[in-house]
């Protein structure tokens, strides 16, 4: 890869000026001026990077990740790193729809390397998942029900010769109802599980498998199989630098010929800086950036790039200390839910969120006809008046930044001067956000002295959006349940959604759970991001889903 | 950030207890500034002390009278302070109010001289409380350094022997950090926060000061007047308040003021990197770090921050020079 | 001279042991879990347990200590919790590139502040002297993070000629020195890297040439007639060895600190390693990049010395 000009990056900037410049005609002219001077300088290596016009183009994606996820299996840098290199290198057996019919609503699951999966008639604690037949892991070995046994045991079994550490820690949370996997003919597996779980197909899509020939090859040596991946995915990994860029390769041969990737070669780019991304951008070095930040959106559009936004299940909140202290009392919570104004925040966010009503956006098939809590600060100090908490003192534990966390700072500030004025007396107390997750992890018990925890979550599937916050079973540290909320109704009908196989009905359930979240007021509810990305006017036919995963398949990129 | 640190006489491995001359001599960071030189007359006047006409700090502030660019930057130093100090009394606005409307406004818009931030908040208000905090962080780990380093020095310096060694060796250790390097992983370590920071930054410049003050002690102790004291059955503590205090306090004191502008920078890329003072308290590395994302809407509202902290270590640097200069301390 | 330069090595190794002991304690003074990493948000304690005694982290801190330094004597670092890398080969790509950094800026501060440093200490006292000497305590007083913040806005946004972040299409594997494409991904951070070392360079330089200046051989060397700028030559040279040494801590300071900068252009360096380990609590990599930067650091120190002892042994020291 040494001379693949891989960043268009002369290509690309040539002829493009910002607004900026246009409007200035001694700027651009002073700019040719440099430019020329360089172009003569070092005219060798520019028509060098020239020659590189290829059909498809390189997608130069500019990530929010910290570093380049790990590409053993399950990556980590949270949700982006499925997003890029995960479902890009791997499959799951269950799919996310991500294509252009699903974009108009929420995102739900497909096949994956599983065609088919039903619940085993005389066991509901059993399923029944066949496989896809055809299936080519990268390194040419074929896809058989060995191999998915065989990864059961790489990611839960830490006596088997192929256990990794590192899988497990990702994939466990997934894989936590799966008491074993069993191969039943060469196309067929069969998932047992702890419990009844009627949700097992939603959270086996977060499992990514991985190819026991490679593995095997670098004889379990899971350093060299990062240098040396092999998935069923849609791309085939080429190349990485570490810590500065992975690129990634079409796997012409995947198994649907509709998902091959028309451009050439994607590149990854790790960029956590948001100001980084935008400078990226705007130089031509990549041609795509995640999560611009909300101020830079004018500079960007002036420069004619695209802005792409969706909604899309991610939910921006506070989750409550039901052990102690004043959000014990459900009027303190809906208090706190009538003080904000979030159009307040949405102008402050240029547009770029969604308010938050409820733990999911509008689009969710089972959001219902949840309580709206709209900004009512009189009716807020009324009923802290009632409870005779006023000013009433909370204290909220915030990260300064984080994956999700939109812009965490100035959000958390609005949040608490608008609660502030409603007769709240609120304290932030920012902490780093791997501090803030293990506060998370630790649960109430540990951290009584804090009130709300600002931590943003998932919403993608039922038991991510609804089920952990709520559940008594989930009580951190065991689970997802920070402030040990627990109510024996809500308690009745996760139990019942476990238990009901027939969608529609469980639909109706879920629904219900919804509601009722909203009436107890069980988070203080804010925002959704809209996940914004920016692109170059060159990038052409991305849709953007309503997930936290993108299909970058149809993406091509102009010379 | 590189290197503010090479202000820091490092060195691993040089025994204190000869004149390391690269190591400590002034000219490590020029006798700089637009100051007068050893090349100049007056020092002539106290080239040897014992023959001074004028008494020693008198005949320091005949210099920097004489000295107007010192005696400038020294009153912009000292209103920085008294703004910093009288904020509540000349800020115009409360430096935490926020307003949605009213964010990322350009110099001079609606009474907000300076304009507005990310929130909405008064940038001059929050320019002259930053100012408190990070004249705070330029100054809290010098002074605590100066005391803690100080007093090891001259301990480790006047009883001299094992004692001296062991102190040595061990503020040889922190030597073997570059400086930035130290102050981030042992901010990074206990995990941000303004009194870290200080902890942090104090760390970093005791074994300088320490080695500093050693230096100067262990050669007075070398000299006659010490043993004619001694001989004259002076008691240990008198001789050390009276003779080593006397005549360690000058290089500690213009070192210590060396380093302020040092400390400054250093706790505002601390801030920078998020391992300094938290939001939202207003300091000036901080702002500048969240400023960073609205650099496309108002560019120059975005720069002031850089500006404050650049005027203050500059002002800084130069009284530092300045005194040195007059006092003509060579370490 | 060999018998000085054994004793100074010799004398290193109890600090490298200090260090070691420092490095490997820094780290577990801090609050949070050393596998925070490598653990989805949604991992319960129970998972967490399970991977840490997997990693090893559930062992009494002595013992933990014991093994790393034995491991470290014979050259195995470790593996990186968060890439599973070796952490010598993270290190030693990282100061690589941070070398890569430094070879440019050092130089370039070199002549820059030397060149300055001589004119204002050869016109001492004269409006010259002052502009030079102002312009050099600007370069010590610029927080040059912030400085670079302003040249990515100017040079990579607005005129667009040059790279705002990175190493660039080959990253640092296959950097050429060669290649424009390659190398203008240097300018910016090595402009904004030399700033300070400018600063501090024509200060020193400053000085001591107005010191040599003073000295008698040069009232010697104008009695007998010689030109100024045959005068001037000689104070130069003998302004020289002073101001090298400063030069060679320069090197050090750079390898090991230039974090911000780093951080700034997202150049893969050391500074950025050791910052994202700080970040990601990456244990491995954070003890063993402190513990390498330091060494480096040390190092750096005593080769220092021992030319300049060389050079003149008068300066020799215990």
């Amino acid at each position: 890869m040494a001379h693949q000009p891989i960043a268009p990056y002369r290509r690309e900037r040539r002829g493009r000026l910002s607004g900026k410049e246009i409007a200035s005609g001694v700027k651009v002219a002073k700019a040719n001026q440099l430019r020329s001077f360089f172009a003569l300088a070092l005219g060798a290596g520019i028509s060098l990077a020239g020659t590189a016009a290829q059909a498809g183009g390189t997608l130069v994606v500019g990530m929010t990740a910290g570093d380049l996820p790990i590409t053993t299996g399950n990556p980590d840098q949270g949700f982006e790193g499925y997003r890029f290199v995960g479902y890009n290198l791997y499959d799951s057996l269950v799919l996310w729809d991500l294509s252009k019919t699903a974009a108009g609503k929420a995102t739900d699951i497909k096949p994956g390397l599983a065609t088919e999966w039903h619940v085993d008639e005389g066991n509901d604690k059993r399923w029944i998942f066949k496989l896809r037949d055809g299936v080519k892991w990268h390194d040419g070995c074929g896809f058989t029900a060995d191999d998915v046994v065989w990864n059961y045991s790489h990611s839960a079994n830490d006596k088997a010769p192929e256990f990794d550490a590192a899988q497990y820690a990702q994939a466990h949370f997934y894989l936590g109802n799966v008491a074993g996997v069993s191969k039943i003919d060469e196309h067929t597996v069969a998932f047992d599980t702890t419990v009844t779980d009627s949700l097992l197909p939603y959270e086996l899509s977060y499992w990514l498998l991985i190819s026991p020939c490679r593995a095997k090859e670098v004889k379990y040596n899971w350093t060299e199989y990062a240098q040396r991946p092999s998935g069923t995915g849609p791309y085939r990994f080429d190349s990485a630098v570490p810590h500065q860029r992975m690129e990634l390769l079409p796997n012409k041969n995947y198994w649907d010929q509709a998902r091959v990737p028309k451009q050439d070669r994607l590149v990854l780019v790790p960029m956590p800086e948001a100001s980084t991304r935008t400078a990226a951008l705007l130089s031509g070095q990549v041609n795509w950036i995640e999560a611009p930040s909300p101020d830079a959106i004018d500079r960007l559009k002036s420069a004619g790039m695209q802005i792409v936004t969706n909604a899309y299940p991610h939910n921006w909140t506070y989750q409550l200390n039901f052990a102690n202290g004043p959000f014990t009392d459900r009027r303190v919570r809906q208090a706190a839910n009538y003080a904000l104004n979030r159009t307040d925040m949405k102008d402050m966010l240029n547009g770029l969120m969604l308010e938050g009503n409820s733990t999911l956006p509008p689009s969710t098939p089972y959001y219902g006809h949840p309580k709206i809590y709209e900004y009512d600060p009189g009716k807020a100090k009324q009923l802290l008046q009632e409870v005779k908490c006023l000013p009433c003192k909370v204290t909220l534990a915030i990260s300064t930044s984080g994956s999700g966390q939109m812009q965490s700072l100035p959000m958390n500030e609005l949040v608490k001067s608008q609660m502030d004025a409603a007769g709240f007396d609120v304290k932030l107390e920012p902490m780093d956000w791997n501090a803030l997750l293990a506060v998370t992890r630790e649960g109430v018990d540990k951290h009584s002295d804090y009130n709300a925890i600002n931590v943003s979550r998932q919403t993608q599937d039922p038991f991510n959006a609804l089920i952990r916050h709520v559940w008594t079973p989930q009580w951190a540290p065991k689970g997802a349940n920070w402030g040990h909320h627990s109510n024996p109704e809500m308690d009745k009908l996760i139990s019942g959604i476990f238990n009901e196989f027939d969608t529609q009905k469980r639909l109706k359930l879920l629904t219900q759970l919804n509601e009722s979240m909203n009436d107890e007021a069980v988070m203080i509810f804010v925002a959704h991001d809209l996940n914004p990305r920016a692109m170059s006017p060159k990038v052409h036919g991305f849709v953007q889903a309503q997930s936290w995963f993108q299909d970058l398949t149809p993406v091509s990129v102009e010379p | 950030m590189t290197d503010y640190s090479s202000v820091i006489p490092a060195k691993a491995g040089i025994r204190g207890d000869e004149v390391p001359a690269a190591a400590l001599d002034p000219r490590f960071r020029g006798n700089g500034g637009v100051i007068k030189t050893r090349s100049e007359p007056f020092l002539e006047e106290q080239a040897a002390p014992a023959t001074k006409v004028r008494g020693y700090w008198e005949s320091v502030f005949h210099r920097l009278r004489r000295d107007p660019v010192t005696l400038v930057f020294a009153v912009i130093v000292l209103l920085i302070v008294l703004a910093a100090i009288c904020a509540p009394l000349i800020a115009p606005f409360d430096p935490y109010k926020e307003s949605i409307v009213g964010r990322l406004k350009p110099l001079g818009w609606r009474g907000h001289p300076l304009g507005t931030d990310e929130l909405g908040r008064d940038m001059l208000s929050r320019l002259i409380y930053g100012g408190r905090v990070s004249l705070l962080m330029g100054i809290v780990p010098v002074l605590i350094a100066s005391l803690i380093g100080g007093m090891l020095g001259i301990a480790g310096g006047f009883i001299g022997g094992r004692t001296n060694t062991a102190v040595m060796r061990t503020m040889d250790v922190f030597y073997a950090f570059p400086s930035v390097l130290l102050a981030v992983a042992i901010a990074g370590a206990m995990g941000g926060g303004m009194a870290n920071g200080m902890l942090a930054l104090s760390l970093v410049f005791i074994p300088p000061m320490c080695r500093v003050a050693e230096t100067a002690t262990t050669q007075i102790r070398a000299l006659d007047f010490i043993e004619a004291a001694r001989a004259s059955g002076a008691r240990t503590t008198t001789i050390i308040r009276y003779h080593v205090l006397g005549n360690v306090l000058g290089p500690v004191f213009i070192y210590a003021s060396s380093l302020v502008s040092v400390s400054i920078l250093l706790a505002s890329g601390l801030s920078f990197l998020g391992l300094g003072v938290r939001p939202p308290v207003p300091d000036w590395g901080l702002m500048l770090s969240t400023l960073r994302q609205s650099i496309y809407v108002v560019p120059f509202v975005c720069a002031l921050p850089g500006l404050a902290i650049f005027i203050t270590s500059i002002c800084c640097n130069l009284v530092s020079d300045g005194l040195r200069a007059a006092m003509d301390v060579r370490m | 001279m060999i018998r000085y330069i054994l004793r100074r090595i010799v004398y290193a190794i109890p600090i490298a042991f200090g260090v070691s002991v420092v490095c490997f304690s820094l780290v577990y003074i801090a609050p949070g879990d050393p596998l925070q990493t490598v653990m989805p948000p949604d991992a319960t304690a129970e998972t967490i347990a399970i991977v840490k005694h997997a990693y090893g982290f559930d062992r009494p801190l002595p013992m933990q200590f014991l093994i790393w330094l034995g491991r470290v004597v014979t050259g195995d670092f470790g593996v990186s919790i968060a890439t599973r890398r070796p952490v010598f080969l993270e290190v030693s790509e990282a100061l690589a590139n941070t070398a890569l950094l430094a070879m440019f800026a050092v130089p370039l501060a070199f002549f820059t502040g030397y060149v300055m440093g001589a004119v204002a200490g050869s016109f001492a006292g004269r409006w010259i002297d002052r502009v030079v000497t102002g312009a050099a305590v600007v370069g010590v007083s610029l927080p040059n993070y912030w400085l670079g913040i302003v040249l990515v806005i100017v040079f990579a946004v607005e005129y667009m000629v040059l790279p705002a972040t990175g190493m660039g299409p080959s990253g640092s594997t296959a950097f050429n020195l060669a290649q424009w494409s390659n190398v203008q991904f240097l300018v910016l951070p090595v402009i904004t890297l030399a700033m300070i070392p400018i600063g501090i360079l024509a200060r020193t330089t400053r000085a001591a040439v107005a010191e040599v200046r003073n000295q008698d051989f040069v009232q010697t060397l104008r009695a007998k007639g010689l030109s100024e700028w045959a005068v001037t030559r000689h104070v130069l040279k003998n302004a020289m060895p002073q101001v090298m040494a400063v030069m060679g801590l320069q090197f050090g300071y750079l390898l090991g600190g230039s974090i911000l900068v780093e951080t700034v252009f997202t150049w893969p360096g050391s500074g950025f390693l050791l910052s994202k380990a700080i970040i990601n609590r990456d244990v491995p990599v954070l003890q063993g990049t402190i513990l390498v930067l330091s060494l480096v650091f040390v190092t750096t120190n005593l080769v220092v010395d021992l030319l300049q002892s060389l050079i003149d042994p008068r300066i020799r020291r215990a």
